[in-house]
C-alpha cells in the first residue's frame, strides 16, 4: 500500500499544517517579487472598420418583452445609421445589474458602453468618479435638454450623466372582478383601507401579494407607509442628519407593516419568493391586491402573463392615514431609472457618434408614447397631452393617469436618498421584521446606527 | 437464510438512498413536460397526462444552453489539462531533481496555498485580472482556474512521484535520457493513475465554478453553464415547467458523458493510489 | 546520473510556470488583501485612507458577521457529524452487497458531476412551498407545508441538505474504494473467529479506513469554508442574512456597499479562520489516525 491515495491526501494536510508557521514568513519574502509578476497593460482597441458598442439592459424575461422589443428597434435603427457598428446586447436581471454587476464593473473599470443605471445615488457616485459620460453637450446639440420632466437624479454639478427611460409611480393594483363579486370598494379613508384588508383576509384570500426575497419589494410598502406617517419629505433628512429613522412617526410605519404581516395580510412565506412571484400571485387570483410600480401594468397587455386580466385590473393610491404628517396624497414617483454611458466612449469619435444617434433614436416623443402604450411606462419627457389621450386606450393606463392626476405631490424612493450601506442594512432589517426576528424600535435603531456612520464619512 | 435476510436489509436501505438521489431528477423531468405550475401542483409525482414539448423549445431559445454548455466544457477541459501538465512538471522538478533544499522550500510554499481559501481572494484577483486586461474574456477564467488547481495538483502528484523507486531513472540515464526525456518518457507514464485522479477532481471543480464566472464575465455569450442557468432562472423564475426543461437540458449532456465514462471516472478517481 | 537531474536551467523551466501562477494568484492577492484591509477604499475612487484596524474591529463587532461564521460552523458540523457517518454507512452497505453494486456506485456519484448552481436551482424548485417535491412528500405524512427558504429556522437546513445530497456520493466512492482494497484474508480470518458483520465493520474495516475518512473530513471542512455558490444560488444569504456564510457576507458588503477595504478585511479573516481550523484539526484529530499499517 505504498502509494495509497489516503496517505497522499493525509500528507497534504500534515504538510500544510506543519508549514502554517513559516507560511507567513514566506509570504513576506515574496512580496517584492510578486509586483514584477503583474504587468499593467492598458491598450486601446484598434480602430478597425467594424466597431462594437456593449449595451447592458435589464429587459429580460417574459414580463419585459415589450420593452425589449422597443430597445431592439432602437438598436437596429442606430446600427443602420452608423456604418460598421454592432451593438452587443447583454441582458441581466435588474436588481443584480444594479447591486452586483455594475458595482463590480465600476470598481474594475470595465464598464459597458451603454448601461441601465439608477440615477440617484448610483449614477451620481459613478459620475463623481469620472466613470460616466457627460451628456450635456449631446443634449444641447440634439436640442432635447428641456424635453425631460426630471433629470435631477442624473444631474451632478449642473451636468447631466444619464437619461431616464421613463417615469414610474407606486400604488395598489387590485382585482376588479373579485372586488365586484364581493362588493368591495376602493378605499378612500385609512379605516376603509384596513377594513378592506381584514375583509379580504376573512374571505380566505391573501389581501396583498408578497415576494420579499429581494428586500426592495416589501420596502416599497414600508416607504409608502412612512410617507404617510412621517410625511413625504421626511426621508430627505436622513443623509443630512436632520431626520432620524428612530423618529416615532417612522417607527409607527414599521409597526404598521409588521402588524399587517402578523395579521396575514401578505402572502405567507413571502421571504422565500422572488419578485416575479408577486405578479404570479396576483394574476392567479390568489392575492386580491398587489403593491407595485406602474411599470408592472405591462403584464396586463396582450401577450403578457396577466393577459387574461385585461380590463379587470384597477389601480388606487393608498388613502390618508389619521394623524399623518405632510401631504397625504403623495405617491412615490420618480424618473430614476434610465441609461448611462461610459466616459471612455468619448475617447473614440465613432463610438461617441453612435451614442449620440442612440440617444436621438431612443429619446423621442414617439418612443415615449410607444413605451406608454405598449409597455405602460410613464413618459419621462414632455409629451403633448392630446397625443397621449389619442393613443392611450388601455383602461388600466387611464386609471393610473387619473390616480396620478389626483395626487398633489410626490416623493422619490428612499434608496435614491440614502447611502448604499444604509439601504443594505434596512434591507436586512425589514426581512428580520417580516420574519419576526426584530421589533420596529430595534429596526429603527439598527438603521440609524449605520446612517450615523455613513453620514460621518 | 440469515444471510439473505441481511442482504435484503442492505438493499432496502440502499434503494431508499437511491430514491433520494434519483427521484429529484425524475420529478424535474416530469415537471418539464407539464403545462404550467397549476398542472404541476395538481399532479406533482405522476407522469404527465399531456406532453408539453413547448417548454423545451422555449427553454432552448431563451436560455442559450448550447452556448453555455460548450463554454463550460472547453474551459473546464482546457484548464484541467494545462494545470496537470504544469503541476506535473513542477512536481517532477521538486521530487526527482537533485535540489533537495530548494525543492523543500518551494513545496512548502505551494502547500500553504491549500490553506488559502481562494474564493475569499476574489476581490484582489478581480483587480489583478483587470490589470492584465483580460476581464470579460474567457482568459479571465482560464488563468485563475489553472492557478487555483496548482497547489492541490502539485501536492498529489509530488507525493505520487516521490513514491516511485529511484532505480527507474538510473536505467533511463544509462540510456542517455536527459531530464525532460526522463519526465516525458519515464515518470509521466508511471504517474498516469494519479494524473487521472487529479484531472477528474480539477475538471469537476472548474465545471462547477460559479463565483469567478459570475463576477468576471458579464457578456451573455461568454457565460458558463452555472452562471447562464442562474441568469435563466432569474429571468423566468416563476415558470417552473420551463425552468425544469432548462434544468433537463443542462443536466442531460453531463449525464450522457458520465454514463459513457462512469467506469473510467470512478476507477480513475480511486485508482490514483488506493489500488496501487 | 546526477548531471542529468541537476541542471539549474531545466529545474527552473520545470518549476517556473507553476511558481509564477502561484505567486500571481495566491501570494500577490493575499498581500493586496491584507493591504486593502487596512484602508477605507470604496473600490471606485482613486483615493483611499489608511484606517488601521478599524475594519477589523467593525467586522469582529458585527453580529451579522458572527452569524456568517456560525453558518460556516454549521456546514462543518453537518458534514462531520451527519454526513460522514452516513458516508461510512452507505460505503459499508455497498461493499457488502454483490448484486447491483455497480449500479449503486454509478448512481451515488451522479449528483457530484452536476454543477452546484444547477443543483441549487433544482433544489429551490424541490423546496418550493406549494408545488415543490419536498412539501408534497411531507404532505403524504400529514405534515403542513414548510416554507423552507422563507423561514430562518429552515433555510440553513435546506441548504445543508442540498449540499449533502450533492457531495455524499463523491465521498462514498472514495471510502468504498478504500474498503474494497482491504485484503480479503483479514476479513475471512475474522469471519472464522466468529465475528458478526457489525463487529467486523467496527473492529476491522473502520480502523483500516480511518485514514481516508480523515481525508474525507478534511475535504469536507475545506469545502465548508469555501461554500458560497450554493448559498448564493439558493437564498443569496437571506432571509435577513440568516444563511450568509463568510464568503457571501463579504460579497454583500464589499460589492453591494462599495466597501472594498472592508471586504478585504473579511477575506483576511476567512484566511485566518481557515488556518486555525486546519491547525486544530491536525493537532486534535489527525494525529490519532495517522497511519495504520496493514
Amino acid at each position: 500500500m505504498k502509494k495509497s491515495l489516503t496517505l497522499l491526501l493525509t500528507l497534504i494536510f500534515v504538510a500544510s499544517a506543519a508549514l502554517t508557521g513559516c507560511g507567513s514568513n514566506n509570504t513576506e519574502t515574496q512580496a517584492n517579487g510578486s509586483d514584477k509578476g503583474t504587468e499593467t497593460k492598458t491598450e486601446e482597441p484598434k480602430k478597425a472598420e467594424p466597431f462594437e458598442l456593449k449595451l447592458r439592459h435589464t429587459q429580460v424575461g417574459d414580463a419585459k418583452k415589450n420593452r425589449f422589443a422597443i430597445l431592439e428597434e432602437v438598436v437596429k435603427t442606430t446600427q443602420g445609421e452608423n456604418e460598421g457598428l454592432t451593438i452587443k446586447l447583454d441582458g441581466v436581471e435588474s436588481d443584480i445589474n444594479r447591486k452586483e454587476k455594475l458595482r463590480g464593473e465600476m470598481a474594475a473599470g470595465d464598464i459597458p458602453d451603454i448601461f441601465d443605471v439608477f440615477g440617484s445615488p448610483d449614477a451620481k457616485l459613478y459620475a463623481g468618479q469620472g466613470k460616466m459620460l457627460d451628456l450635456t453637450p449631446i443634449l444641447d446639440e440634439l436640442g432635447i435638454k428641456d424635453k425631460f420632466t426630471g433629470l435631477g437624479p442624473f444631474t451632478l454639478d449642473g451636468k447631466v450623466y444619464g437619461l431616464p427611460i421613463g417615469a414610474s409611480a407606486e400604488g395598489v393594483f387590485y382585482n376588479k372582478e373579485y372586488f365586484t363579486a364581493k362588493g368591495f370598494k376602493v378605499p378612500t379613508t385609512w379605516a376603509e383601507w384596513e377594513k378592506l384588508l381584514a375583509d379580504v383576509k376573512a374571505d380566505g384570500k391573501t389581501p396583498l401579494a408578497g415576494a420579499s426575497k429581494a428586500a426592495w419589494v416589501p420596502l416599497m410598502v414600508t416607504n409608502q407607509l412612512w410617507s404617510r406617517t412621517a410625511g413625504p419629505e421626511f426621508a430627505k433628512g436622513f443623509a443630512t442628519g436632520d431626520a432620524k429613522w428612530t423618529d416615532p412617526t417612522m417607527v409607527k410605519a414599521f409597526a404598521k407593516h409588521k402588524e399587517w404581516v402578523d395579521k396575514g395580510y401578505f402572502k405567507k412565506g413571502e421571504l422565500g419568493f422572488e419578485y416575479a412571484e408577486l405578479q404570479t400571485q396576483f394574476v392567479s387570483g390568489e392575492a386580491a391586491m398587489m403593491f407595485d410600480g406602474t411599470w408592472q401594468s405591462s403584464i396586463f397587455k396582450a401577450g403578457g402573463i396577466g393577459e387574461k386580466m385585461i380590463g379587470k385590473v384597477g389601480f388606487f393610491n393608498v388613502p390618508a392615514i389619521d394623524g399623518g404628517q405632510g401631504d397625504q396624497t403623495a405617491m412615490m414617483q420618480d424618473t430614476n431609472n434610465g441609461y448611462g454611458f461610459s466616459a471612455k466612449v468619448a475617447e473614440d469619435p465613432r463610438k461617441l457618434a453612435a451614442v449620440k444617434s442612440f440617444i436621438k433614436n431612443l429619446y423621442t416623443e414617439d418612443m415615449q408614447i410607444r413605451g406608454l402604450v405598449e409597455d405602460g411606462v410613464l413618459p419621462a419627457m414632455l409629451v403633448d397631452k392630446a397625443k397621449i389621450d389619442a393613443n392611450v386606450t388601455d383602461p388600466l393606463m387611464k386609471e393610473i393617469a387619473t390616480v396620478l392626476a389626483g395626487t398633489t405631490s410626490s416623493f422619490p424612493a428612499f434608496d435614491a436618498l440614502v447611502q448604499a450601506d444604509v439601504n443594505t442594512t434596512l434591507s436586512i432589517e425589514i426581512q428580520k421584521l417580516i420574519g419576526g426576528q426584530t421589533t420596529p424600535e430595534k429596526l429603527a435603531e439598527a438603521v440609524q446606527k449605520v446612517q450615523d456612520e455613513a453620514n460621518g464619512q | 437464510m440469515m444471510r439473505n435476510w441481511k442482504s435484503s436489509i442492505n438493499h432496502i436501505i440502499l434503494l431508499a438512498y437511491m430514491l433520494v438521489i434519483l427521484y429529484p431528477f425524475l420529478f424535474v423531468i416530469f415537471s418539464s413536460l407539464k403545462a404550467d405550475n397549476v398542472t404541476i401542483a395538481s399532479n406533482p409525482f405522476g407522469f404527465p397526462t399531456e406532453f408539453y414539448w413547448d417548454n423545451y423549445v422555449n427553454a432552448w431559445v431563451n436560455a442559450k444552453i448550447s452556448t453555455y454548455f460548450w463554454n463550460s466544457l472547453y474551459i473546464a477541459l482546457l484548464c484541467a489539462v494545462v494545470s496537470i501538465f504544469i503541476g506535473a512538471m513542477a512536481s517532477f522538478a521538486i521530487t526527482r531533481m537533485r535540489y533537495a533544499k530548494l525543492s523543500l522550500f518551494f513545496f512548502g510554499l505551494i502547500t500553504v496555498g491549500m490553506l488559502i481559501p481562494n474564493n475569499s481572494l476574489m476581490l484582489p484577483i478581480y483587480l489583478l485580472i483587470r490589470k492584465m486586461g483580460i476581464l470579460n474574456t474567457h482568459m479571465a477564467l482560464i488563468v485563475p482556474y489553472i492557478a487555483n488547481a496548482i497547489p492541490f495538483t502539485v501536492i498529489i502528484l509530488a507525493a505520487f512521484m516521490r513514491s516511485l523507486p529511484g532505480e527507474i531513472e538510473e536505467a533511463a540515464v544509462v540510456d542517455g535520457l536527459r531530464a525532460p526525456g526522463i519526465f516525458a518518457r519515464v515518470v509521466l507514464p508511471l504517474t498516469v493513475p494519479a494524473l487521472v485522479t487529479v484531472f477528474i477532481i480539477n475538471f469537476l471543480g472548474n465545471w462547477n465554478e460559479y463565483l469567478l464566472a459570475n463576477y468576471f464575465l458579464s457578456e451573455d455569450a461568454l457565460r458558463t453553464l452555472p452562471v447562464g442557468m442562474v441568469g435563466f432562472r432569474d429571468a423566468y423564475q416563476t415558470n417552473y415547467a420551463q425552468m425544469s426543461a432548462g434544468i433537463v437540458f443542462s443536466v442531460v449532456p453531463v449525464m450522457v458523458i458520465y454514463a459513457v465514462l462512469q467506469e473510467q471516472i470512478i476507477e480513475g478517481l480511486t485508482a490514483g493510489g488506493v489500488k496501487g | 546520473m546526477n548531471k542529468a537531474l541537476r541542471n539549474p536551467i531545466t529545474y527552473a523551466l520545470f518549476l517556473l510556470p507553476a511558481l509564477i501562477l502561484f505567486v500571481m494568484f495566491f501570494i500577490y492577492p493575499t498581500i493586496t488583501a491584507v493591504y486593502y484591509s487596512f484602508t477605507n477604499w470604496d473600490g471606485v475612487s482613486s483615493t483611499m485612507k489608511f484606517i488601521g484596524f478599524k475594519n477589523y474591529t467593525k467586522a469582529l463587532g458585527d453580529e451579522a458577521f458572527w452569524k456568517s461564521v456560525l453558518n460556516n460552523g454549521y456546514f462543518i458540523f453537518f458534514s462531520c457529524f451527519i454526513q460522514v457517518p452516513l458516508i461510512i454507512l452507505f460505503s459499508l452497505l455497498i461493499a457488502n452487497v454483490k448484486k447491483l453494486r455497480g449500479f449503486y456506485k454509478t448512481a451515488v456519484f451522479m449528483p457530484s458531476v452536476m454543477s452546484t448552481a444547477v443543483i441549487g436551482i433544482l433544489w429551490s424548485f424541490i423546496y418550493q412551498p406549494e408545488i415543490g417535491l419536498m412539501n408534497q412528500v411531507l404532505g403524504i405524512f400529514g405534515i403542513d407545508p414548510i416554507y423552507w427558504l422563507s423561514e430562518q429556522k429552515y433555510a440553513m437546513w435546506a441548504i445543508l441538505i442540498t449540499n449533502a445530497w450533492q457531495w455524499t456520493g463523491f465521498y462514498v466512492v472514495m471510502v468504498l474504494a478504500a474498503i474494497l482494497a482491504i485484503p480479503k484474508d483479514l476479513e475471512e480470518a475474522a469471519s472464522i473467529d466468529g465475528a458478526t458483520g457489525v463487529q467486523r465493520a467496527f473492529k476491522i474495516t473502520l480502523p483500516l479506513i480511518m485514514p481516508i475518512v480523515s481525508v474525507v473530513i478534511m475535504l469536507s471542512i475545506a469545502g465548508a469554508m469555501k461554500a458560497a455558490d450554493i448559498v448564493l444560488v439558493m437564498t443569496k444569504g437571506g432571509p435577513a442574512g440568516s444563511t450568509d456564510v463568510m464568503a457571501t457576507y463579504m460579497i454583500r458588503y464589499a460589492i453591494t456597499n462599495f466597501k472594498y477595504g472592508f471586504g478585504n478585511t473579511i477575506a483576511v479573516l476567512i484566511f485566518i479562520f481557515t488556518a486555525i481550523i486546519t491547525l486544530v484539526y491536525q493537532l486534535v484529530l489527525a494525529r490519532r489516525s495517522e497511519r495504520i499499517e496493514y
